[in-house]
Formats: C-alpha cells, structure tokens, sequence
C-alpha cells in the first residue's frame, strides 16, 4: 500500500502530534518523534493493508514514545511521567527474556510490545476488551501478556 | 467503561475511524457528557494550529530527508562484503525447548573461542595480558552460534551477551542502534554496580533485537576505577544521534577508559 506522506500527515499528523505530547510532555520532542512515527509508516508501506491506520499509528507513536523514554532515561518529572518512563523500561525485561519474539515469530504475528499494551491499560485507561481489539489479540491474550509482567507492573498498578 | 470519553476513542470520532454503530453510539456519549462536544471543537481546533504551524509539504520533506539517511545506512550495510557465519537454523522447535536451551544457557559459562569468529577488541589501550573483551551468541535450535564483528542478524534475534573483563575491575555494556537508541546491558540501570567479575561472565539475560534499522552495535567499556555512568551514557547518546559516526567510531570517552565494540549488521540473512 502506498503512502502519501502529505495526504497521511495531513489527516493523521495532528493526531500523532498529541500522542506525541501526551507521552513525551514536550513540544519539541513530540515533533520530533512525530516525524519518526512517519518514517517509520513509510518504511512498512508495503505491508499495509489498513484503509483506516489511525489505530496502527497511535500505536506506532505510543512505541516511538516509548523507545525515547528507554533511551533518555530522564528523571520523570512527576509520577504520571514516572509511570510511563518505568513502563518504557519494561521492554528491556521483556525484550532479553526473548519469550515474546520467539513466539511471534513462530506465530507469524506482528509483535504488539506487552509495554504498549500496559500503556495502553494503565496510561489511557482502556479496557482489556479494549486493548484487544486495538492490538488485535484475544483478550487472554491480553491478560496473559500482562500476566507475565505481573511482578513488575503491580506496583504501578497501585501507583 | 471509563465515564469520560478517552483520548483515543475522541481522535477515532474526529477522524471518523468506527464501524458505524460504533460512531454513533460514541458520538451520543460524547454529546451527553458535560464538555464532550467541546473537546471535539478543540480537538479539530488543534488540528488545524497543527497544519498551520507544521504545514505537510515541510512535514512530507522531513520525513523524506529523514529516510534517506535511514536507507543510506541500510544500503552501506547490505553492500558489506558477505561474510563466513554459520548457517541459520530455522527455530521450528518447540517453544519450551527453545526458551529452556536459553535459560540453560544464560546460567552457563560460555565456552571462549579463540577462532576468527570471537569478537573483535576495538580501541583498548592495554598492551598486556588478557584483553576486556565482549561476546555475543545468537540463540538457535541447536548450539549457541559466536557472533564475529558484522555478523548479520535480524529483529527478532535472540542474543546472549558476555563479557572478559581482562583484569578490569570496573565496566559496563551497551548498545547504539541505527535508530540512534542507546540501551545499557550492564549493569541494569546507570546507579547499578559497575564491579566487573572474573572468567567468562553472561550477563544475567539474553537480549533480543528490536526493529531498528541498519545496524547495533555493542561497547564494552572498561577502568581500573568507577566512572560516571551517566557521562558514559550521554557520549554514547551523542555518538548516536549520527549513524554513520555510531557505526564506525569509538565512543569519545577519556584515556582512563578503555572500550571494545562489536558491530551487528542488520538485515536479512542468507
């Protein structure tokens, strides 16, 4: 699927841009990422098949976010930003255990990070219902994944 | 259900992007809850501020400039002359197998090769003696497989990571990758313990590889006294924000440090 980068922006880029705020809680910053969530639309054109991508790129963006937070390790400003930040560090967890990969890549899915999912239940608000159908997993699937990070997000559960 | 319409469920309404039930009945519950519809009017407000600020020819030209540097890396990488590696094992083996061959072998000391393929020491200012030095092992069905300096790998690759300190009582581990992240191995968090221990030492987990392009690259960096880890990870970010540079040059730090790095290029295998 082609991608038109003006035409996308222009109905698209407002919103990353506000997803880019909320998680980085900076203008400059969120513009920045911003432009990334695009170049990375652009480096997966060909294996887009969505007509309506508002879902994959609120998701792109929330992982774009994430990735930065990671790697700036910044001194969370509150305890909102204190939650995301320990969030974005989840993925080292995750990633070296190498469950998640090793799975998706026998499954043949694309790999939705169990990070995005937690900001997605815990940041946003949303249901397990919910995230399930916007990650395109089973709702077990869901709690499973959640499940697995138990240890670590119960404390941010009750933060 | 939250009572307040969430963010995202407003940005689907304002792009429209519901099934049509869906929409409907998410509008009605937008127009009954106090303020609804006035969120959505600052919402398409703030899109247009956006347009107006960042208009879409600017933004489409930065995102294009932005890929060419990303596609040039990717190119320089896939022009890299093939080299010799061991031939992937396709992972068609069960899961728990899989995953219990790493938890066995992260908790195992790692054989030290002393073939071309063992890591390749970069940069070290020692003359004498055994040398710090980093290895890394792709998890496969079978045996562990030693990665050499510009081995190809892939997203998904599962990769152990030890480390010789060669002496050195102090150390740490990171990454840069194409994408100019930086990640710290070890120790787990800037504040951690930098005392290196002797032998042959796995770090306490195996790291997969994300999807960033091009490249990643691991540092191993090395003292005979405790260092400022937070220094260490700004040089590795600045050294990051420039591909071409992350790739190929030594991360500046000063003579009291010593680094080794092993490069990982990204890609298909063959």
């Amino acid at each position: 699927m082609a991608i038109d980068v003006e035409a996308c922006y222009r109905r698209y880029g407002p919103m990353v841009l506000r997803r880019c705020r909320f998680l980085l809680r900076d203008e400059e910053r969120a513009v920045d990422a911003m432009h990334d969530v695009f170049v990375q639309l652009l480096d997966h054109q060909e294996a887009l098949k969505q007509t309506a991508p508002s879902s994959l790129l609120h998701r792109m963006a929330t992982n774009v976010c994430l990735n930065r937070l990671r790697s700036e390790r910044r001194r969370p400003a509150d305890s909102d930003e204190e939650l995301l930040v320990r969030i974005a560090s989840l993925e080292d967890m995750e990633a070296r255990t190498g469950a998640v990969a090793v799975l998706d890549r026998l499954f043949g899915r694309e790999q939705v990070s169990t990070r995005t999912i937690a900001v997605l239940h815990l940041v946003d608000g949303m249901t397990y219902e919910e995230v399930a159908r916007e990650v395109g997993l089973s709702v077990s699937g869901v709690r499973k994944r959640l499940r697995t990070l138990r240890a670590h997000l119960q404390e941010l559960e009750a933060a | 259900m939250p009572h307040r319409t969430p963010d995202w469920l407003l940005e689907r309404i304002a792009l429209g992007e519901l099934p049509p039930e869906e929409l409907a009945a998410a509008r009605a519950r937008l127009a009954s809850e106090p303020g609804g519809l006035e969120r959505l009017a600052m919402l398409e407000a703030d899109d247009g501020a956006t347009l107006a600020k960042l208009p879409p020819s600017q933004v489409a030209a930065e995102v294009e400039r932005r890929r060419r540097v990303v596609e040039a890396s990717r190119s320089r990488s896939a022009s890299t002359p093939p080299r010799r590696w061991l031939p992937a094992v396709a992972l068609g083996v069960p899961v728990a197998a899989g995953l219990a061959l790493l938890m066995l072998f992260s908790r195992r000391e790692l054989p030290e090769e002393s073939r071309p393929q063992q890591a390749v020491l970069l940069e070290t200012t020692r003359t004498k003696g055994l040398e710090p030095k980093l290895l890394i092992h792709r998890q496969t069905a079978g045996a562990p497989e030693p990665l050499a300096d510009s081995a190809r790998v892939r997203a998904g690759d599962v990769l152990q990571l030890s480390y010789v300190s060669g002496g050195r009582p102090y150390g740490a581990v990171l990454s840069v990758d194409g994408r100019g992240a930086v990640t710290l191995h070890a120790p787990e968090s800037p504040a951690g313990p930098l005392e290196l221990k002797g032998g042959t030492v796995p770090l306490p987990s195996a790291y997969a590889l994300d999807d960033a392009p091009a490249f990643e690259r691991f540092f191993f960096v090395t003292s005979d006294v405790p260092f400022d880890m937070n220094a260490l990870m700004e040089s590795a970010r600045q050294l990051a924000r420039e591909p071409e540079r992350a790739r190929r040059e030594p991360l500046p730090l000063p003579p009291s440090l010593s680094q080794s790095s092993l490069l990982l290029e990204k890609g298909p295998r063959t």
